[in-house]
């Protein structure tokens, strides 16, 4: 049950991340003193979220996730780690560091009311969510890869 | 186009997000088609993938310092830096996705 919490915690951060990012890029689209505050308090959450759901993710896919590649590898989705687990684990790095990024662009790049400064913070925003889609659906098919895998077909 | 400076942490983290994202593809390509370098990542952190997050965060950190440093916000706008940013994305992507492409076709 601790495996499957941590997995959980994995994927639970990571959404919450990507929705967070989205609240956020409304709020910037409506950017005024009044919810400046309000964006500068979701884009570290975002940067949070993102990081808790690496960590979890990482000693996930470090210590436990052998077992589940081999019983993938063997199954007829095997692409589904060769290339999905492949192309998820790698991309999210460009996820991390873009989460990481957001907070200097929110609290360093003042004004926000200044179309090119909030541009920059909505085009990240926009890279984080989409990104985070694509890892949801990699995620998705990876977990119907183990699935396949063990109904043997 | 206006060339608005730019406040120098966003300017050069930002820059640094640009270099990094394009070398986590390089160290992936390097890692995968080099069994030397994929041994050494393995012993550093008792992962290659460990030792390739830890190695793409120091890097965003480290670069990110040194290009702020370097007054780039003196030059650069966010829109500039916003464009940098999503072609380092794009090109960061599409060869991440490229690179096990063939891993689709031996399966």
């Amino acid at each position: 049950m601790l495996i499957q919490g941590q997995m959980m915690l994995h994927v639970g951060f990571g959404v919450l991340g990507i929705l967070l990012a989205v609240a956020l890029f409304v709020d910037v689209l409506n950017v005024s003193e009044k919810n400046m505050g309000r964006i500068k308090k979701l884009s570290l959450a975002v940067a949070v979220f993102i990081f808790l759901s690496y960590l979890f993710g990482g000693y996930w896919y470090v210590v436990h996730y052998g077992p589940d590649r081999a019983i993938i590898k063997a199954g007829q989705w095997a692409w589904a780690h060769n290339y999905f687990m492949e192309v998820k684990e790698h991309l999210f790095f460009l996820m991390l560091i873009l989460g990481m990024y957001l907070p200097i662009a929110v609290y360093r790049n003042a004004p926000l009311t200044e179309k090119n400064n909030r541009n920059l913070v909505l085009g990240i925003a926009a890279l984080i969510v989409l990104i985070g889609l694509l890892m949801e659906g990699a995620g998705g098919i990876i977990g119907k890869g183990v699935t396949m895998g063990l109904m043997g077909r | 186009m206006t060339n608005t400076k730019m406040e120098k942490y966003t300017a050069g983290f930002g820059l640094s997000l640009v270099v990094t994202s394009l070398l986590n593809a390089v160290i992936l390509v390097l890692k995968e088609t080099n069994d030397a370098v994929m041994d050494t990542m393995k012993a550093a952190l008792g992962h290659h993938w460990t030792t390739h997050g830890a190695l793409v965060i120091a890097l965003f950190v480290v670069l990110g310092f040194i290009f702020s440093s370097m007054k780039i916000g003196e030059k650069w706008d966010s829109q500039k830096l916003l464009k940098y940013i999503i072609w380092a994305a794009i090109i960061s992507g599409v060869v991440i996705a490229g690179f096990f492409l063939p891993n689709l076709k031996s399966t």
